[in-house]
């Protein structure tokens, strides 16, 4: 196919030099590029370049044509990069002057075609293609085009800035790249110094970068950290701290300036600093920084600040307790009882009597104290017993019920109802129950947790949130015996009327969130005592009835666990129809229900009982009906999940012939047996039909069965 | 302008505002919760109730046990349910002129002011607020007429008995003045001086006042009035709603530039959210019909049941409660549901515009048409045949103290099944129940109050910037019970003007300007002079006539060339003789022209002396004193009328003439 293309190459470069047919956008250009970029890579270019000539002749007309489109001539530089990107092409190109009238705009002949945007960002990414090789950096420096890049890095467009960065990054990193220390100039360790042919390349680009940082140009300032942020990660020794040594005095006027917009570049250049050895020599002043970028916590911007310090994968101890505490504030602030308030600065108050910030900041406060919750960070100096207590409490003000000891703010007014605050006071308090300090507090936490789940004004995803949450307290207070209390008396009576709330995605999470409570307390008789013996499963087996099919599926689900769970419990096996009913409906589901999500849950509940050990026998009878109503149902997943009941099947069936895999000679009449049982179920057919199925996957399920 | 607070009642307002010589009220609402204090009348002979132990004071000192009744440890009144009126005593009710209403909710108490009071006014309503308060009265009218009771009870409220009865009866205020309900006939008396208006309309009262009803947005017919002069401009908001319901929305762009906006009829439950109650409704309506129990719904047979019943209609499918029958059950069910179809053009965009399909606008009527949804106008006759369970049945009254109610609290009071949700918001749900404790059925209380909430009036206020705001006193601090949520009052600057039951309050705000009409033959006699750029000014000689409020002035009548006769006329025919009006003096005297036109005319000697207001000039040969002022300029001579008059002449030279 790529030959039959080649064919095709000159004619398609004489429409492409044609400038009366321009092309109707650089979509297909792109798309040749890329093309030309694969065969780059898969072959030698030699054959591209001596063997086409067609491209040498379309570049050159393209120079010196006086009515170039711009998309062409970006095109065409983007081109020329790709095949001068290796030392043949770059001599091949070289030797005629091409190159220099390709990437000196001067030579030129419409000079206007530079003001284009997409023209200099092709210029620049040309170059940045052909970067591969020594050559090509020193074509750049002996043309002075460095300068031209260097003032890029400040253009009007932002493709342009940025790519004029990513081309000055590369530059810096080429520099200590093994290219240049295989030529018969290669410095002896290029971890400690560079040839001196390359320091003033170096050294122009840093002093651009200590210049940019210097500017009272905003954009310019941005330009400057958005390059040192690359260079940590991206630049070796010594081109690294050689760049952060002269970085330093300006950064640090920058970082004591305080701007709230510098704030996010400000600590991503930190941040890349952070993961370098730079952190670890005093010399560079990291850990300096970023302490100073903390300040003393009453700047808008240090919240932020510390929130992202946080964050900082290798953050010296001392720093993130120092940021934690910073964090924190808001949170206690907001939460401080009256006798407090002489503790909390007057800055913080100011910003939390205002909507916006108060709200930004206790999200910083919460999502921080999930962050650290989640590695089940040690504190040092708070309690963490205090910490939740906060979180309670704000839970508490967001619903409009707290204690009137608080400190009369404005922040309980604008956070009353407030769902942004309540779902991530939620995932942080359920992201709080891995600290066992926690568990005395318990009954506080269930506590809230309830409420939220009883008030009628909690908004779905608040519900769902309150879940997550109310199933992590759960499963680490299982051992306690006032759980199952809990549960029966207070949490039972909500589930039963969230199961018939008028909204589907909070009888639907309800659902889910009983399945989940199911699974994390299976072993806990008295938990199943209570789901059978308090009338939920009544309304479980009615919510299969649901008008929503995802209600419906996840009805199927959470039957087929309580099921599962009641089965463990003999005792009450014996008082109950509930296998009976459950049957009756998931296969009327089976057969009729208008959505696949129902029809898919009830094949994934048979093929979850049939793994367990408790209810083969009493599925068997419905078996050949589910793999055949499986195998003919028109959703491509049902007959997948069909697919893996069988397998189970097969599994169950085949093993318990115990010669099967051993012995096969001697077992085979248990063996036949077997199989025909298989072949009573339809299992046979199933894989049959499964073959010539329409859908791929249902196809490849089929015959990896077989 | 003056406010009489006739009730302090925030959603039962009843006031009187005296503006520009009409004596307005503003609704007319009756307070029914006295009735919590009666014991209920129970449709069926209840042995319960009739059972209940006679109230005996410990000392044995009062018996009162014919009146009395204990339950539960609390004290009812054995007679027919009264309620609390409007104050009769502040103001001469003889001495309104009109009645404006503006839902129906608020005109319950209109037969005890229009009748037997002397009133000859009018009462102005919408036709929705007529007929569904029509249909309200004649409810209660039935309510009580059904079950009569054959004494009154009256001597608890001797002051000497009630201060030693339990509480709350020890506590209630004003017992001498509560009443029974009204009768049919007085309801339709009172009814016949409604005038109806449409929202926007304009009507005139004596010339002097301009009332206009707009839509309040929260029930059929609702408005707010804007009751408006030439220069001043009251607004008056009662019961107002921003939500998206059955009823026409809210109109808030006319109530801009208000001189006073008196505030009624805020939310209840500030604290519950009518959607998040509407959903724990159907919640708890569906858990209790799949757990086989009943579902007793107390409401008013208009208002919110349409949008309960609409709300269930979307939801019945899906809570697999297609086969639950609903009942309505009230004297007026019938015409509620029927009322509530044809007053299409009072209903919300969405509604209206069903009816063009044509489609009926509430859902209801598809509930009644497949078999759902059955009303009735009793317990008794065709229901107790059809009547099956487990079912939702809706009837009234709220307070469970009359109604079919009743009959049903104690029908399935009992069981643990059923369920009995509150939606209303004007009793507390625990007095209500108090007669019938000890309960096994569940209770739930989802108050629905889709009247503006604290947040939303705020935000309205903002926007129509009134300059001074009248609320009652609850509305000027937070909730007894939830006294720190400081969100859930009204915070203006200036603070609002807060008012109680016996209040008068002087609106702070003085009339400074009437119109007056020029008719234009005058206008054409006017010879306007222009004293400074853009102001001209002309003299007008004319005769006032006022008239109905209105002030024209009109041309003097030319006297009638008198007659050659002889014969005497009578002075009354004669016109008023008309003078001539000297000329009107405009502008300063400057000091230095015209000492220089007294020096032209021969006064050397002047003295000048500088004074606060001006200039004194003495004159000492002639002994004068000209004081020239900024306002006036005076000569004073004694004794010199020739000098006077000089003098006069030259300042006169000094000065426009108009």
């Amino acid at each position: 196919m790529d030959s039959d293309c080649l064919s095709l190459l000159p004619a398609v470069c004489l429409v492409l030099a044609d400038p009366k047919q321009s092309p109707p956008d650089d979509t297909s250009l792109e798309k040749l590029l890329d093309w030309f970029k694969e065969m780059h890579s898969q072959s030698n270019e030699q054959v591209l370049l001596q063997h086409q000539p067609c491209f040498k002749e379309f570049i050159s007309s393209v120079c010196t044509s006086k009515t170039t489109d711009p998309a062409i001539l970006s095109f065409t530089l983007k081109l020329t990069g790709l095949l001068a990107c290796t030392k043949q092409g770059f001599h091949l190109l070289e030797v005629g002057g091409l190159l220099v009238c390709v990437f000196e705009r001067e030579a030129w002949f419409v000079c206007d075609l530079w003001e284009d945007a997409s023209v200099r960002s092709g210029w620049l990414q040309g170059l940045l293609n052909m970067l591969k090789h020594r050559q090509a950096l020193d074509f750049i420096c002996g043309n002075g085009l460095l300068k031209v890049i260097l003032q890029l890095q400040n253009d009007g467009s932002l493709f342009v800035a940025c790519l004029a960065n990513q081309l000055l990054v590369h530059i810096l990193n080429f520099l200590t790249s093994s290219n240049m220390t295989n030529g018969s100039d290669a410095v002896e360790s290029r971890e400690s110094s560079l040839s001196p042919d390359w320091v003033s390349v170096s050294s122009e680009i840093m002093n651009g970068v200590v210049e940019a940082l210097s500017s009272d140009d905003h954009p310019r300032v941005l330009q400057g950290l958005r390059l040192l942020s690359s260079v940590p990660s991206q630049c070796g020794e010594p081109i690294r701290s050689t760049l952060w040594k002269d970085v330093l005095v300006p950064l640090e006027v920058l970082i004591n300036r305080g701007s709230e917009s510098l704030t996010q570049p400000l600590m991503t250049v930190l941040q890349a600093a952070v993961r370098t050895p730079l952190l670890g020599q005093s010399e560079y002043k990291v850990e300096e920084l970023l302490e100073a970028m903390l300040g003393s916590g009453n700047k808008n911007e240090s919240f932020q600040c510390a929130a992202l310090t946080i964050k900082l994968e290798k953050c010296p101890e001392g720093l993130k307790r120092k940021a934690i505490d910073i964090v924190l504030l808001p949170l206690q602030c907001v939460s401080a009882q009256s006798q407090d308030t002489e503790k909390m600065n007057l800055a913080l108050k100011e910003q939390l009597s205002q909507k916006a910030s108060c709200i930004s900041h206790l999200m910083q406060s919460l999502s921080s104290l999930e962050e650290l919750a989640y590695t089940k960070y040690q504190f040092e100096g708070i309690s963490i017993h205090s910490v939740t207590s906060s979180v309670v409490l704000l839970l508490r003000i967001c619903s409009g019920h707290y204690p009137s000891s608080l400190i009369q703010n404005n922040a309980s007014t604008h956070l009353i109802g407030c769902c942004k605050v309540q779902r991530c006071g939620l995932d942080t308090l359920g992201a709080l129950s891995v600290y066992e300090e926690n568990m005395n507090i318990r009954k506080d936490i269930f506590g809230v947790l309830l409420d939220y789940l009883k008030s009628p004004d909690s908004h779905a995803t608040v519900l769902k949130k309150t879940y997550q949450a109310t199933v992590s307290w759960i499963a680490v207070c299982s051992p306690f015996p006032d759980l199952l209390q809990f549960i029966s008396h207070d949490l039972f009576p909500v589930l039963k009327k969230r199961m018939c709330d008028l909204r589907w995605e909070v009888r639907d999470s309800t659902l889910e969130f009983i399945t989940q409570l199911t699974v994390a307390l299976n072993g806990n008789s008295g938990f199943i005592e209570a789901l059978h013996t308090s009338g939920m499963v009544s309304i479980l087996l009615s919510s299969l009835a649901d008008s929503e099919g995802y209600v419906r599926a996840s009805a199927v689900a959470v039957v087929g666990e309580a099921v599962d769970s009641f089965l463990h419990h003999t005792v009450l096996v014996s008082k109950s129809n509930l296998l009976e009913e459950a049957l009756k409906q998931m296969m009327t589901i089976l057969s009729q229900d208008t959505e696949g999500f129902p029809r898919r849950a009830v094949v994934k509940a048979f093929t979850s009982w049939l793994k367990g050990s408790h209810l083969v026998t009493a599925v068997h009878p419905f078996l050949s009906s589910v793999l055949s109503l499986g195998c003919n149902d028109f959703d491509w997943e049902v007959k997948m999940h069909t697919l893996e009941l069988a397998e189970v099947l097969m599994e169950k069936t085949l093993t318990c012939c115990p010669y099967a895999v051993q012995n096969f000679g001697s077992s085979e009449k248990e063996l036949m047996q077997a199989l025909s049982k298989l072949k009573e179920f339809g299992l046979f057919d199933l894989l049959f039909n499964s073959l010539f199925d329409c859908d791929r996957p249902v196809c490849a399920k089929g015959r990896w069965e077989f | 302008m003056k406010l009489y607070c006739l009730s302090g009642h925030p959603t039962l307002p009843c006031n009187v505002l005296k503006f520009k010589s009409t004596t307005i009220m503003l609704d007319c609402g009756l307070d029914t919760t006295a009735a919590l204090s009666f014991l209920p009348l129970p449709l069926v002979h209840s042995p319960r109730l009739s059972k209940l132990p006679g109230w005996v004071s410990k000392d044995g000192a009062i018996n009162l046990e014919k009146e009395l009744k204990e339950c539960s440890g609390r004290v009812f009144v054995d007679s027919q349910p009264e309620f609390c009126l409007p104050e009769k005593e502040l103001l001469d009710l003889s001495t309104i002129d009109v009645i404006l209403i503006s839902n129906y909710h608020c005109m319950m108490a209109l037969p005890y002011i229009t009748e037997h009071t002397g009133f000859t006014g009018t009462v102005y309503a919408t036709e929705p607020t007529l007929q569904i308060g029509r249909l309200l009265m004649e409810e209660l009218v039935t309510f009580m007429e059904r079950v009569p009771k054959a004494h009154a009870a009256s001597c608890w409220k001797n002051k000497d008995i009630q201060r030693l009865l339990p509480s709350p009866l020890k506590d209630a205020a004003d017992v001498w003045s509560w009443r029974t309900c009204y009768s049919m006939s007085e309801v339709n008396s009172a009814l016949s001086k409604v005038q109806l208006v449409g929202y926007s309309q304009k009507v005139e009262l004596f010339g002097a006042v301009l009332v206009t009803p707009l839509s309040s947005g929260y029930s059929l017919g609702s408005s707010n009035w804007i009751i408006q002069s030439h220069y001043e401009k009251v607004s008056y908001v009662s019961g107002s709603s921003l939500l998206t319901t059955h009823p026409q929305p809210m109109e808030q762009g006319s109530l801009k530039n208000s001189d006073v906006l008196i505030l009624t009829g805020l939310t209840q439950i500030p604290t519950a959210n009518p959607d998040g109650m509407l959903g724990e409704f159907c919640s708890n309506l569906s858990m209790t019909i799949r757990g086989g129990g009943n579902v007793l719904v107390p409401c008013y047979s208009s208002g919110v049941i349409y949008d309960l019943l609409e709300c269930l209609y979307q939801f019945m499918d899906s809570a697999n409660l297609g086969s639950t029958p609903f009942y309505f059950i009230s004297p007026v069910a019938n015409s509620s549901l029927e009322f509530s179809q044809i007053f299409a053009e009072w209903l919300c965009q969405n509604k209206q515009s069903k009816v063009y399909l044509p489609e009926p606008p509430f859902p209801h009527a598809e509930l009644i048409q497949t078999n759902k949804l059955k009303h009735y106008p009793s317990i008794h006759g065709d229901f107790s045949s059809e009547f099956r369970q487990p079912c939702v049945v809706f009837t009234g009254h709220p307070s469970l103290r009359f109604g079919d109610v009743v009959h049903f609290m104690e029908l399935w009071g009992k069981s643990g099944l059923n369920t009995i949700i509150f939606t209303e918001p004007d009793f507390s749900y625990l007095d209500a129940l108090a007669p019938y404790q000890p309960l096994a059925m569940k209770c739930v209380y989802c108050p629905i109050d889709t009247r503006l909430n604290f947040h939303q009036v705020s935000k309205l206020l903002k926007d129509i910037q009134p300059l001074h705001v009248v609320c009652p006193e609850p509305y000027t601090q937070p909730p007894p019970a939830q006294a720190h949520r400081s969100d859930l009052m009204l915070e203006l600057q200036p603070p609002p003007m807060a008012y109680r039951r016996c209040s008068v309050l002087g609106l702070p705000f003085r009339r400074r300007y009437e119109r007056i009409q020029l008719l234009p033959e005058l206008a054409k006699s006017l010879v306007p002079s222009e004293i400074k750029p853009g102001v001209s000014v002309a003299t007008v000689s004319a005769v006032l006539q006022s008239k109905d409020n209105k002030h024209v002035l009109q041309p003097v009548p030319k006297p009638a060339p008198v007659p050659p006769s002889k014969k005497r006329k009578r002075v009354m025919e004669e016109p008023p003789e008309v003078l001539n009006p000297k000329p009107l003096l405009s502008g300063a005297v400057p000091l230095e022209p015209f000492l220089a036109t007294l020096h032209k005319n021969g006064i050397m000697e002047v003295k000048v002396e500088e004074t606060a207001d001006g200039h004194i000039l003495h004159l000492q040969a002639e002994d004068v004193l000209i004081q020239l002022e900024e306002d006036g300029t005076h000569i004073i001579c004694d004794n010199n009328e020739p000098l006077r008059t000089a003098l006069r002449d030259l300042v006169l030279r000094f000065l426009q003439k108009l």
